[in-house]
């Protein structure tokens, strides 16, 4: 038997829960974790609504002054270097570990690699540089760049948990972590390591968030309830949100030694480039629609038998619009019709680590048995003619689950998850 | 030595720099800039080493013996080390070279050092 990669551990730091049974229960009841915010103290901003990360304050960039839930164990040694997204990560990579039954002292010795994802901290670089400005290049933060760089993740975690194996991290904008995943799965599939972590993260501050206004890709609309609605005639851009996921990625065969609860197959993964536009997807999803094409190759699995579609859609008028003509594409002209919702309706857009965030809620809806529903959809775009948007969260069991994310560029990934036999 | 912009921030940002010290340590700091009572300053040092221990210390730093070695005895690593000198040299406007940090080792070393500096470069 080749290798099989295998999830069977999640730890969830979210606007939607910062817990497997918060998450799931947000997921299946479609509660939305949504606040009204003022970024910048600034009242005038048009941006008044964020994925909020409850029980986390960053009030400055000086790590004695943050906040994060007693239960998560948070080092000095490690905070120095830590970003408000790094904060995240370690207390979702603790859960995650926890849930797959490993001690960490088990990630050591080579077989354990990291791979993750992250744009780096801006809050805490914009203010390391400002030292720096500020005394021309005389002072600044010894862990000024590590802690605020992309990449910040992996050098942090990777020191923490002794990782000897493979160690990465990935930056394709909105696709990140999703490559992530997918790079994760082909270090298994090629028998180079037997486990992988993989955790992606952002922060949830202005400087992460508001400076995607100047793209006019945010939404406007100032009511937590209806501001993120993907593939509504309506939407009118992305609400930005952070956090951290983590996912304990093993060879079948392992988790079946250990012993460990397995949540989904790894089937498949493919990518493929737009070629044509720095920050607008291609107006008919073209790069989407092959990926999710050798994703399904990959695989060898027809898409008839796709039970549901996680879809990238972030809310963006012509985001959505591509996506939706791609899903019409591989599966409606071909006369299947999975199940479709976007989950950034009730999280937000978290950016890089959305990929691996909806992984692990695909995870979770194979693992529980259900299809998370399309919330806050209420008059479907046309151009989504054909698509099966469930308005409520589904008590049916995927068997299939196809993970879509697309990044910067036209960078777009996909993942195909399996229930275990 | 500092440029005039460098002067700037180091000046407006001391306040905000010594508020994470306990009370005791913010002080003696003042008696040390206004008396320049070099106990406040023992005080100010260790309120230091504490704030930037990578592992919280489990026995108050001024109750340690002054042959106790930072790196060995109390944890510290290069970069933690780094971050104190880079503190001291903004709160006391001094200026210490890598090649003076690799002779101190211990606290009492560390003590004798910044003491000697200061008494060089008067507090501003």
């Amino acid at each position: 038997m080749p290798p099989l990669p295998v999830i069977t551990g999640l730890g969830f730091i979210t606007s939607i829960g910062n817990d497997r049974p918060t998450v799931l229960r947000s997921l299946r009841e479609l509660r939305h974790g949504f606040e009204s915010v003022e970024f910048f103290g600034n009242p005038d901003l048009p941006v008044k609504v964020a994925g909020t990360v409850k029980g986390f304050a960053f009030p400055t960039p000086n790590w004695r002054d943050w906040v994060w839930p007693d239960h998560f164990a948070v080092d000095r040694e490690l905070l120095r270097g830590l970003a408000p997204h790094g904060v995240y990560a370690l207390c979702a990579l603790q859960q995650a570990l926890a849930d797959a039954g490993l001690d960490p002292a088990a990630l050591a010795g080579g077989q354990t690699g990291l791979f993750c994802a992250s744009a780096g901290s801006p809050f805490l670089l914009g203010h390391f540089l400002n030292q720096m400005y500020a005394t021309r290049g005389e002072r600044g933060n010894p862990m000024g760049i590590i802690s605020s760089i992309a990449g910040t993740l992996n050098f942090n975690l990777a020191a923490h948990y002794k990782i000897s194996g493979a160690v990465c991290g990935f930056v394709s904008a909105c696709a990140s972590s999703s490559h992530a995943l997918g790079y994760a799965m082909d270090e298994i599939r090629l028998g180079r390591q037997q486990r992988m972590l993989v955790v992606g993260a952002e922060d949830m501050t202005a400087e992460s968030i508001v400076s995607f206004s100047t793209l006019r890709a945010l939404s406007n609309n100032p009511d937590p309830a209806t501001a993120s609605r993907p593939f509504d005639r309506r939407r009118d851009g992305f609400v930005g949100t952070g956090g951290a996921v983590a996912l304990v990625v093993e060879d079948a065969a392992l988790a079946c030694r250990r012993g460990a609860r397995v949540y989904a197959e790894l089937v498949g993964w493919g990518q493929a480039g737009d070629g044509y536009s720095v920050a607008t997807s291609h107006p008919e999803g073209a790069g989407l629609r092959e990926a999710m094409r050798r994703t399904l190759a990959d695989a060898r699995v027809d898409a008839h038998e796709v039970s549901y579609v996680n879809a990238h859609a972030t809310s963006t008028p012509a985001g959505d619009r591509s996506e939706a003509l791609a899903l019409q594409a591989v599966f409606t002209s071909n006369g299947a019709k999975p199940r479709v919702s976007s989950t950034k309706a009730l999280t937000g857009h978290a950016l890089s680590l959305a990929g691996a965030m909806e992984a692990a809620f695909c995870a979770l809806a194979i693992a529980e048995g259900f299809i998370p529903g399309a919330a806050h959809l209420e008059e479907p775009d046309p151009v989504c003619a054909g698509l099966d948007f469930p308005r409520v969260s589904l008590c049916e069991a995927p068997h299939f689950v196809l993970n879509n994310s697309s990044g910067f560029g036209g960078s777009n990934v996909c993942h195909l998850l399996r229930r275990p036999a | 030595m500092p440029s005039n912009s460098a002067k700037t921030y180091l000046a407006t940002s001391q306040a905000d720099r010594i508020k994470h010290l306990p009370a005791e340590a913010r002080a003696a700091f003042q008696r040390f800039q206004t008396l320049g009572d070099p106990a406040g300053l023992d005080m100010v040092i260790c309120a230091i080493l504490a704030d930037f221990m990578p592992r919280r210390p489990t026995v108050p730093l001024a109750e340690r013996p002054g042959s106790t070695r930072l790196i060995d005895d109390l944890g510290f690593d290069s970069l933690a080390i780094t971050e104190v000198i880079f503190f001291a040299e903004d709160l006391f406007g001094i200026t210490i070279t890598n090649e003076e940090m690799v002779h101190v080792r211990t606290l009492d070393d560390l003590r004798g050092f910044i003491r000697r500096k200061v008494a060089v470069h008067a507090p501003r």
